[in-house]
């Protein structure tokens, strides 16, 4: 477990990955990749397409088994951990509606189930929850809204709004700006700051576009089957590589890690 | 039961068909709202399919059927989520094998079977008209089990059916969720086999479902709105089988697809359907 590098300041590590390595059949994805988020940090997870990144989301939410190594998350092993409600997963915009119409708020509510049981019925603290998940995305207007009718945008902020809802200690989402209009970009990022500044919840942000939310990043690892840059973003700007909202040089530095 | 209903429900057997009906038809399509909006729509043909199977068994050991239908079905619905679950078969395929095997199991074991009432025919296309009381109270019990479960647990059943992936990381039981959607729609097929017969119970499940989609904006509201279009076919199909001396099963199924044939026109025809904003992914 590698001690967090924000100003020498040990912080309690709620995700770590330890010397993780995976492969499908021969084909190596992940190469001993370690790396931690600590309590109250917003860390990016970047690198080109085929790095593993997913695989390595995968395998520290305990979807996936490591061949080798080991992740814990608050501690546990991700099979193991009780409270799974402190972790809220955001995944790749493509599953918020299906052939049957559903509601913003009715999607919205699903994330409330794990934390209260999801045998009793929503109290007044479950809707509070809702209520506020809905605000910090902005969506508050269109809770009545099938989420069919939605843009693509809005039906992302849907999926963060469900991971809000339960109020979680440790935020990890998958690509979630890919193909989103500014505007909700923009929404997206106050909604992310306002959970790690304001709730002092972990957030891993997996993607390989930071888009609007490069100015806030505490860390950013950058991955191609192993751990290549652990860093905070003005390290990576020493390098030459800048991270704004138009910039090219991250995706294209990325490509060039060969 | 003689109570004083009008035309065409004043005789017994009549209110007790629309007793039988009006339960099938409210509660088939409270669980064919979560296999549809798992695009699991024609699991409910294929569980119809195993029941078949189980029938035949039953009238071939001479035990009343309805159980031997409950065995197959409910083993055959946990068999299939383990097969989707375990990626070993697609969704469709999986459905595909229990599908003709279960086909195949009832033309065999039905050809096996000789007794008296060995018929096979009013299950494969209902024999409403010939329940009784406690057929009904059958019905009756099946139908609360599946009411009390969705309601205890249908919140659940939608997290898991939107997206059973963060199900999974959330904690939910998804496994035990997916195991209960299963059984669920088992125990519908097998309270609705009487009324419409094992090769149309999938009807009764969907038909109103695909209607009510059209019709409702929240999950709620098409749960309830496709039980009320399940019920209505229920009572509109009885009354134009007794009126046009007609099969009932088949008549209250031809009534569902109306209705959805009726829906669909009038939403395409005032246009009011999908105007879908700049951006949508088009569902």
């Amino acid at each position: 477990m590698q001690a967090a590098p924000t100003g020498g300041r040990a912080i309690d590590q709620v995700l770590t990955a330890d010397a993780v390595s995976f492969a499908y059949g021969a084909h190596p994805v992940l190469d001993r990749v370690t790396l931690g988020v600590g309590s109250g940090e917003f860390v990016a997870l970047v690198g080109p397409n085929g790095s593993g990144k997913s695989t390595l989301l995968r395998i520290m939410l305990g979807l996936l088994r490591p061949a080798s190594g080991s992740v814990r998350i608050f501690g546990e092993s991700p099979r193991h951990l009780e409270e799974r409600w402190r972790v809220g997963y955001v995944p790749q915009r493509s599953s918020a509606a299906g052939d049957v119409p559903v509601t913003v708020e009715e999607v919205v509510a699903t994330g409330r189930l794990a934390r209260r049981g999801w045998w009793r019925r929503p109290g007044p603290a479950d809707r509070a929850a809702v209520d506020h998940a809905l605000s910090a995305v902005a969506l508050s207007d269109l809770r009545h809204h099938p989420v069919r009718a939605l843009s693509g945008g809005q039906e992302q902020r849907v999926l963060i709004a469900r991971a809000l809802a339960g109020d979680p200690e440790l935020l990890v989402l998958d690509e979630p700006v890919a193909g989103v209009d500014a505007e909700s970009q923009r929404l997206f990022r106050d909604s992310l700051v306002h959970l790690v500044r304001e709730h002092r919840a972990a957030v891993l942000l997996v993607s390989h576009e930071l888009g609007a939310v490069a100015d806030d990043l505490d860390r950013i690892v950058v991955l191609r089957h192993r751990v290549v840059f652990d860093g905070p973003p003005s390290e990576l700007a020493r390098r030459g590589v800048s991270l704004g909202v138009h910039a090219e040089d991250l995706p294209l530095w990325l490509e060039g890690l060969r | 039961m003689g109570l004083p209903l009008p035309w065409p429900f004043d005789r017994d057997y009549m209110q007790l068909a629309l007793a039988a009906g009006l339960v099938v038809g409210a509660c088939g399509p409270l669980i064919g709202a979560f296999l549809v909006q798992r695009r699991l729509a024609l699991m409910g043909d294929g569980l119809g399919h195993l029941a078949f199977a189980g029938i035949a068994a039953g009238l071939l050991l001479a035990v009343w059927p309805v159980w031997t239908a409950m065995i197959a079905a409910v083993g055959g619905a946990i068999a299939i989520e383990w097969l989707r679950s375990r990626g070993r078969a697609s969704g469709d395929l999986a459905l595909a094998l229990f599908f003709y095997g279960g086909l195949a199991g009832g033309a065999v074991l039905s050809s096996r079977a000789t007794g008296a009432d060995a018929n096979v025919v009013p299950w494969l296309f209902g024999s409403i008209l010939t329940v009784e009381p406690g057929d009904v109270w059958t019905v009756v019990a099946l139908g609360g089990f599946v009411v009390a479960s969705v309601a205890l647990a249908g919140r659940a059943l939608l997290a898991v059916v939107l997206d059973e992936e963060a199900a999974r990381v959330a904690g939910l039981p998804v496994d035990v969720l997916n195991a209960l959607l299963a059984v669920l729609a088992s125990v519908t097929i097998v309270a609705a086999m009487r009324v419409v017969g094992v090769l149309l119970v999938a009807a009764l499940m969907v038909l109103p479902v695909a209607s009510a989609r059209l019709l409702a904006r929240s999950f709620r509201t098409t749960l309830l709105a496709a039980s009320a279009i399940g019920a209505g076919s229920v009572v509109a199909g009885l009354w134009l089988a007794r009126r046009f001396a007609l099969a009932p099963g088949g008549t209250i199924v031809l009534v569902a697809a109306a209705v959805f044939a009726v829906v669909a026109s009038a939403r395409t025809g005032s246009g009011a359907h999908s105007p879908a904003p700049p951006g949508t992914t088009g569902r």
